[in-house]
């Protein structure tokens, strides 16, 4: 309390010095200085101090600041505007040394030339090496890159697409639904495989430009999907979505489904005609709204399930693939890509699967077959028909009397007559 | 409230100064805006455009410059006018160096820093609103340099183990001991203010040395009246404490 009063006491004698305090303030402190000596004393010595600071010494004027002034900030200015990250004071310096660097980096490679080729030349090959190796030659590849619409329609009306330009070997599916379905891939199939254009699809059906605008939108969700489900690989190998051949009946019912009455009549002409697998067998049916016919095409493969076949064996696996990269990956190297691919599909088709395969973790029973000039997978596993049963246009597989693989071992196996085809529509 | 008026002829800005004592009542001086600075572009104007307009009334010579007031040379500055800043230079130069001389005594260090606190200034100044005197306002920027180099010190004594306010204390008290005919009185006071706590040593400076008001020293420092007045009083207490002998003889 006394050290607060005594504070108080400083800060009131030291504003009663500076004249700062009020009248009546002053009054009291010099009433109070009347009887406190030390007080008195504080005051006398708070002046004394007073005068003593105010006679501290000034500094002569100095007439060149402005000069000085002027010549730090032009050097500010230049600091500012400097982009090295060292002040410009240290230029000679860095460069002395960046020179010297260079000169000895330079001498050292000059002396060490054949060693440094030798090394940058091996690691260069090695490189190489894993490059060839991981990227290109291990790695998976669509076998159809671009199916455009053309043979999106091939493919939902026949259920095989060329793969090559001159329609020399083919890839088909066939689905059957009492044994399951099968896959082929095989060279002169140029007589086996129809084709129906575009163009003749629209001069025979006559849809509208409402009806084919949605075609259009279908396949080419169907193009999509098919290069998302067929991948060649290394080592002879192919990997297939098992689910692609249920592609084609989906796509005719679909066709078929946003067709009107009539149309569906010029339709299954046009399939008749042309000995497509699947028949429109209810042609009588209204045309609602799309959305309630047609099915949805999945964009990429259910489940990431592939029939993976190789030389051995067959397998059926997941398979985990970015096909958005995956197609970046083949535009960019569009040429590398096509000749490589074209290598592989050449191994693959010249193979022979004549054996039973071993791998029994596959799900269900199936066969391969094969020839030095095709190869058929058949996958006895029979489609599922709720989705079909559910669609008020029916579509049906058709009595064909053609194989598609007239060089199969047992002929026998490939004739068949479907037993849900036996009604009344059936084309003999 | 200032109007701006354009001259059509050349298309550059006129800015009315405020009545100074080198104008008449009914007088007008129409400053154009130049292009040119000692320091081009080093500071941000408001008006970018109007720099580039050398269609521009002839400039006033340097007496009258010198006799304008700081708001008067402080709006030309802020109308582009760049070259005007010397005389505010020169006009507080002495003040600024004074200040930083009365808190840290070094000569060869003191004008550095004067120039460190122009050149704050000067960046500062096209943002300078008025709302203070610009006398205070480039106190401030001189205080708060000082207590900046004030902390940097004491990091580097930190840093190399000096004890140097220990050592001014102990010479402080040596040299009082010697007989007071040999005393240097004003080196003596000038110790006692080093060994002062940074804001007590410039709360004193400010009103003993420079004369400002307890309100002017409130406005530089930053804080309070009350503050202001308890610093003082507390640093003349500690300064009659540290230079007892030299109090009493006085």
């Amino acid at each position: 309390m006394k050290k607060m009063n005594e504070q108080k006491l400083d800060a009131l004698l030291s504003q009663y010095v500076d004249g700062v305090l009020s009248e009546q303030e002053a009054q009291q402190v010099e009433s109070l200085l009347a009887v406190d000596t030390s007080a008195k004393q504080k005051v006398v010595e708070l002046k004394n101090l007073k005068r003593l600071l105010a006679l501290q010494p000034k500094l002569n004027p100095d007439i060149g600041f402005w000069t000085r002034f002027s010549v730090a900030m032009e050097e500010q200015k230049e600091e500012e505007h400097n982009l090295l990250p060292f002040p410009r004071k240290f230029i000679p310096a860095i460069t002395v040394m960046a020179t010297a660097i260079v000169v000895i980096i330079g001498t050292l490679v000059i002396q060490n030339r054949i060693q440094l080729k030798q090394f940058l030349s091996t690691k260069s090959q090695a490189v190489r090496e894993v490059y060839e190796k991981n990227i290109l030659q291990g790695s998976l590849l669509p076998l159809f890159s671009k199916v455009d619409k053309e043979h999106a329609l091939q493919f939902s009306l026949f259920g095989t697409l060329p793969l090559d330009d001159k329609s020399e070997t083919a890839f088909r599916v066939d689905e059957q639904s009492e044994k399951g379905y099968r896959i082929e891939v095989g060279n002169n199939l140029k007589n086996k495989t129809k084709s129906v254009t575009f163009d003749r699809f629209i001069a025979e059906v006559k849809p509208s430009a409402h009806q084919k605008k949605i075609i259009d939108s279908l396949l080419e969700l169907t193009g999509r999907r098919i290069e998302s489900s067929v991948l060649i690989g290394e080592n002879n190998t192919l990997a297939i979505a098992p689910d692609l051949p249920k592609l084609n009946r989906l796509m005719v019912t679909n066709i078929a489904s946003c067709l009107e009455p009539l149309q569906r009549v010029s339709f299954e002409r046009l399939l008749e005609a042309n000995n497509a697998p699947y028949k429109v067998t209810v042609k009588s049916v209204q045309t609602g709204k799309a959305g309630n016919y047609v099915q949805n095409i999945p964009k990429f493969p259910q489940g990431d399930r592939f029939v993976i076949i190789t030389p051995d064996t067959m397998m059926y696996s997941q398979i985990h693939i970015d096909f958005d990269s995956l197609k970046r990956q083949m535009e960019e190297n569009f040429a590398v890509v096509g000749v490589r691919r074209a290598a592989m599909l050449k191994k693959i088709i010249a193979r022979e699967f004549q054996r039973v395969p071993k791998n029994m973790h596959f799900p269900m029973t199936n066969q391969i077959f094969g020839g030095e000039e095709f190869f058929s997978v058949e996958i006895n596993a029979p489609g599922e028909e709720d989705n079909q049963q559910q669609m008020r246009v029916v579509v049906q597989p058709r009595f064909r009397k053609q194989i598609f693989t007239p060089g199969m071992p047992n002929h026998s196996t490939q004739m068949r007559i479907w037993k849900d085809t036996a009604s009344s529509d059936i084309t003999p | 409230m200032k109007s701006i008026e354009i001259d059509e002829r050349g298309g550059s800005v006129a800015i009315p100064i405020p009545r100074a004592d080198w104008q008449s009542e009914n007088e007008r001086f129409r400053i154009g805006v130049r292009a040119r600075s000692f320091v081009p572009s080093f500071p941000r104007t408001n008006d970018a455009d109007s720099m580039t307009n050398h269609q521009a009334l002839p400039k006033p010579n340097a007496e009258v410059l010198r006799k304008m007031d700081d708001e008067a040379l402080i709006t030309t500055f802020q109308s582009g006018d760049l070259d005007v800043y010397r005389y505010l230079v020169e006009r507080y130069q002495e003040r600024i160096r004074n200040l930083l001389f009365s808190i840290f005594r070094d000569r060869d260090f003191i004008d550095d820093l004067a120039q460190e606190v122009f050149i704050k200034a000067y960046q500062a100044l096209p943002h300078f609103r008025f709302e203070a005197s610009f006398y205070t306002w480039l106190y401030r920027i001189a205080v708060n340099k000082s207590r900046d180099e004030l902390r940097k010190k004491k990091t580097r004594r930190f840093f190399s183990f000096q004890t140097l306010d220990e050592g001014i204390e102990k010479e402080l008290n040596v040299r009082l001991s010697v007989q007071p005919e040999n005393r240097d009185t004003q080196e003596l006071v000038a110790m006692g203010l080093k060994t002062l706590p940074e804001k007590f040593r410039t709360a004193v400076v400010l009103k003993d040395i420079e004369g400002l008001s307890y309100e002017e020293i409130a406005e530089v420092m930053q804080c309070e009246l009350g503050t202001v007045k308890s610093r003082i009083s507390r640093a003349r207490a500690m300064l009659r404490k540290a230079l007892k002998p030299l109090m009493e003889e006085v």
